[in-house]
């Protein structure tokens, strides 16, 4: 088991996907942090070395990405709440924001639409 | 909730009994709501379906003690036969085991019949213009060099006859006469092998390396350029290098341990001239280079004992045998990479250090201190589009058939509303030899067919007529479509 960020992973993993498994840091992002150090596609946790690793890590703090970019994400929900535009108060009430309707099937933006939002 | 009568048979489960067994017990017991007469026809007399599925099937059979009611249903028991249900998976393969049994070479098969006349290769007999026609046996330490070195393919037939041979044909002879020229005039070959789809170009590479091994060359291979531009395996830039180029370190391990094993005589007898203290184990000169190739254990010091190999075999002025450096799959090395660089850009293949030093010497630009050739093969069946090759390889050849006098031949040019040219590609290729692979005449044909026969693999008269057919099947003598019509119509 490998850390990388302070998660667990298994060493049969692939880079690219341990990469992906966080909050905002999709495909593209990956294979640029593969390419940037030098880390072919196939590469599997296990077989990183310590410095890499280490790396990755660094690389990983200095990126917006798990509950910064959930922030990100909720203070945008809250500006349009504050300022009481029509968005901010259906995420506010957890119904649809988009003019869908709502005589049924709004599980979605049941599940979805709160201040507080989880990414 | 269920209905308080069975729907199958309408008898009302009111007893502890079962209500479909035997109709001996059911009979007296049960209370039919229907007409008896139905009841009775659970049991068909004479049935063609199985025992198992024609035995009359038994109901819940609740327990002797239970009291009261029990309800009979169909997701009642279907929770009973859950357990039951387990399939057999047999047995999981291995990681890399499957890899492993797709990848494996079967070089004899111990049912096709010996042929008696067959006979070895012997050092001269690739050169000797009167061997065309013939086919000839590897013999068994040249087999073990060349498996060592990956110079079988999975796709080509040596599992079929009781050892490998190989047909010496015209293009055989003229590439081995060739070699030896060029070794014999410390020369370097730099040859491209090219062809249809199945007409021998791997084949021809491989004869080329059996000929270098009798011979006592060392022979170097690089078995499919793919394995090493297509991102698959481990990559690092090199320091200190502008433009930075990249090692392989996994790869070059895998090709240090083959080299070794394939050329373990002529190492042994090849002495460094220089000593390597920058190496992880210290290596004096005078030591033998198969001592240099062992230090290499781990890929993180690979690559700096690959180079220091290279450089003193073609250290010049150095007592060394001649060399052969071979490449099947050339496209893939003619192109840009799947690689990517610390800015997010695709690398050439070029500058992909183990492929430089491959097109370095396919260009010209690396003298061998006694001679050899630098041999590489295209491919048909797994290559990218490398414009700037095909045009190189189609230039060359006209360029040489117009050198030997043909009239009419214009040497193809550029398209000049066409971007996707290499300037990289076009000056490695500039100045090499171009070897075309067609098909084989009626006599090689023969030769060959009477060798499939020979060894019970072949069930048919070897005459004129079927030689004809199948040549003419193959589309003037394909290699690889005569063993499609005549050999591989037997395979199970």
């Amino acid at each position: 088991m490998v850390f990388i960020f302070g998660v667990n992973f298994n060493e049969q993993k692939l880079v690219k996907k341990a990469l992906q498994s966080f909050y905002a840091l999709g495909p593209q992002t990956a294979d640029r942090i593969l390419a940037k150090y030098s880390i072919f596609p196939g590469a599997k946790i296990g077989t990183l070395p310590p410095k890499t690793l280490t790396a990755l890590t660094a690389e990983l703090s200095t990126m917006n990405i798990e509950s910064d970019a959930r922030r990100v994400l909720q203070d945008n929900i809250k500006r349009l709440r504050d300022m009481g535009t029509y968005r901010g108060r259906r995420h506010a009430m957890g119904l649809p924001v988009r003019g869908q309707r709502t005589r049924n099937q709004t599980q979605s933006a049941r599940k979805l639409n709160k201040v507080e939002r989880w990414g | 909730m269920s209905t308080p009568n069975c729907l199958r048979c309408l008898v009302r489960p009111s007893a502890g009994i079962p209500v479909s067994g035997p109709m001996s017990r059911t009979a007296t017991t049960a209370t039919p709501i229907a007409a008896l007469p139905l009841t009775r026809t659970l049991t068909a007399p004479f049935s063609t379906t199985a025992a198992s599925n024609a035995a009359p099937r038994r109901a819940f059979q609740p327990a002797a003690s239970t009291k009261g009611h029990s309800r009979v249903g169909k997701k009642l028991q279907l929770g009973k036969f859950k357990k039951d249900r387990v399939a057999e998976r047999g047995r999981v393969p291995q990681p890399g085991e499957r890899k492993a049994y797709r990848k494996r070479i079967t070089l004899s098969n111990d049912n096709a019949i010996p042929v008696p006349w067959l006979t070895d290769l012997a050092p001269a007999d690739m050169t000797a213009a009167e061997n065309t026609a013939r086919v000839l046996a590897l013999p068994e330490e040249v087999q073990d060099q060349l498996r060592a070195g990956e110079a079988f393919k999975t796709t080509q037939c040596w599992g079929m006859f009781r050892k490998p041979a190989v047909l010496v044909r015209k293009e055989t002879v003229n590439l081995a006469n060739q070699m030896q020229e060029s070794a014999d005039n410390r020369k370097t070959l730099r040859l491209v092998v090219t062809g249809d789809k199945v007409a021998g170009k791997s084949m021809m590479l491989l004869q080329a390396m059996a000929h270098a091994h009798l011979n006592n060359w060392i022979v170097i291979n690089l078995p499919e350029a793919h394995e090493i531009t297509t991102a698959s395996t481990e990559y690092a830039p090199i320091p200190n290098t502008d433009p930075v180029q990249y090692m392989q370190p996994v790869y070059v391990l895998k090709l240090i341990h083959a080299i070794k094993r394939a050329n373990e005589q002529v190492l042994s007898k090849t002495y460094t001239i220089q000593a390597h203290p920058e190496l992880p184990q210290n290596i004096p000169s005078n030591t033998p280079l198969l001592a240099l190739a062992n230090v290499a254990k781990e890929a993180d010091g690979a690559w700096p004992v690959f180079q220091a190999l290279w450089n003193e075999l073609t250290a010049q002025k150095a007592n060394r045998p001649p060399i052969l450096l071979c490449l099947d799959g050339l496209a893939h090395a003619m192109k840009v990479s799947d690689y990517r660089s610390p800015s997010f850009e695709r690398i050439h293949s070029h500058d992909l250090a183990l492929v430089r030093l491959f097109t370095d010497a396919l260009g010209g630009g690396v003298q061998f201190p006694a001679g050899g050739a630098v041999l590489a093969a295209t491919s048909r069946n797994n290559a990218p589009r490398a414009p700037s090759m095909e045009l190189a390889l189609a230039q060359r050849e006209a360029e040489a058939r117009r050198g030997a006098g043909a009239a009419g031949v214009e040497v193809p040019q550029k398209d000049p509303f066409f971007r996707g040219y290499d300037d990289r590609v076009e000056a490695v290729l500039r100045s090499v030899r171009v070897l075309r692979v067609a098909g084989v005449d009626k006599l090689e044909a023969r030769a060959l067919m009477e060798y499939w026969a020979a060894s019970g693999m072949l069930r048919a008269t070897v005459d004129e007529k079927t030689v004809t057919e199948k040549w003419t099947l193959a589309g003037s003598g394909v290699l690889g479509e005569m063993e499609r019509a005549a050999l591989l119509t037997m395979r199970i």
